[in-house]
């Protein structure tokens, strides 16, 4: 029998973590992640305890989190649960909604600031055409990045994660990569 | 040029695409006995305003959502912008 590894979206055996200065970029490859929508008449579900956020916000709970992706539709994350079959348990706690597995679609990356939010700020305000004002804490939104569609979530005010197709990971760490050696280097 | 989305607020415009005249939310019956030359109308007959127009815009890289946007062709003005679902509903409810 052929012996089966499993790789990240960038293709490792290991997720890719890089340091820029304050920032520090990981690939979240842990991310069990499903979508959720409401069908015609339908009752707004409270899986596993979580009030869904309202329109352009993300919210976390124990273990899982949801952020807003459009009119009655959120995307559910599960950290540590990527090897698990986490869209059966979400169903189960979601009667009556359409819920599609989503995890090997996309790719996460976390981009973490160790000197605070000034710099996280700085290296969104390039990368994507969004007011700053509209992507504090708890915030969510879909949008494009190098002309690729991605979801920036606002994890805290030193903590960003973006999720974009898992076909174009590549790219977009390279983006990011990019944006954050330049920013480091302005700085030193 | 920036979108005034009504649930999102002002977005870019490179994250929508156009699609058209708003008119096509008006799908003619194709049961009505007259649905040929209805339909021929519908697909091949658009308005060229210079002036306020009303168009289908998508926010592809965005929530997805369809919009119809009232935009003047002159000076590219956005006047203003509604989801298309609740404009289609709002039709069905009025009956037109």
């Amino acid at each position: 029998m052929s012996e089966l590894r499993p790789i990240t979206a960038l293709g490792a055996a290991q997720p890719r973590l890089a340091s820029f200065g304050a920032l520090e970029i990981r690939e979240n490859a842990d991310l069990a992640l499903a979508s959720l929508a409401l069908r015609f008449g339908t009752r707004e579900p409270t899986p596993f305890g979580l009030t869904l956020p309202r329109t352009g916000r993300w919210v976390a709970g124990e273990g899982v989190a949801a952020l807003w992706t459009g009119p009655g539709q959120w995307m559910i994350e599960a950290q540590g649960r990527v090897e698990l079959d986490f869209t059966a348990e979400l169903k189960q706690v979601a009667p009556g909604c359409s819920v599609t597995e989503q995890t090997d679609g996309w790719v996460a990356f976390e981009i973490i600031s160790r000197a605070g939010s000034m710099p996280l700020e700085s290296l969104l305000s390039k990368l994507v055409n969004i007011d700053p004002a509209d992507l504090g804490p708890g915030r969510a939104t879909r949008t494009g990045l190098d002309h690729m569609s991605c979801f920036v979530i606002r994890r805290g005010a030193a903590h960003v994660a973006l999720l974009a197709a898992r076909s174009s990971a590549g790219s977009l760490w390279h983006s990011l990569e990019t944006a954050a050696k330049r920013q480091e280097e302005k700085v030193t | 040029m920036l979108m005034p989305h009504p649930l999102l607020g002002l977005r870019d415009a490179r994250e929508f695409s156009y699609l058209g005249d708003a008119r096509l939310l008006d799908r003619p019956d194709p049961n009505a006995p007259d649905a040929e030359a209805a339909f021929c109308d519908y697909v091949f007959l658009r308005d060229n305003p210079a002036g306020v127009h009303r168009e289908l815009w998508f926010h592809e890289q965005g929530d997805r959502s369809w919009l119809v946007v009232t935009r003047d062709t002159v000076t590219h003005e956005v006047l203003g912008a509604e989801l298309a679902r609740d404009v289609a509903l709002a039709r069905k409810g009025s009956g037109a």
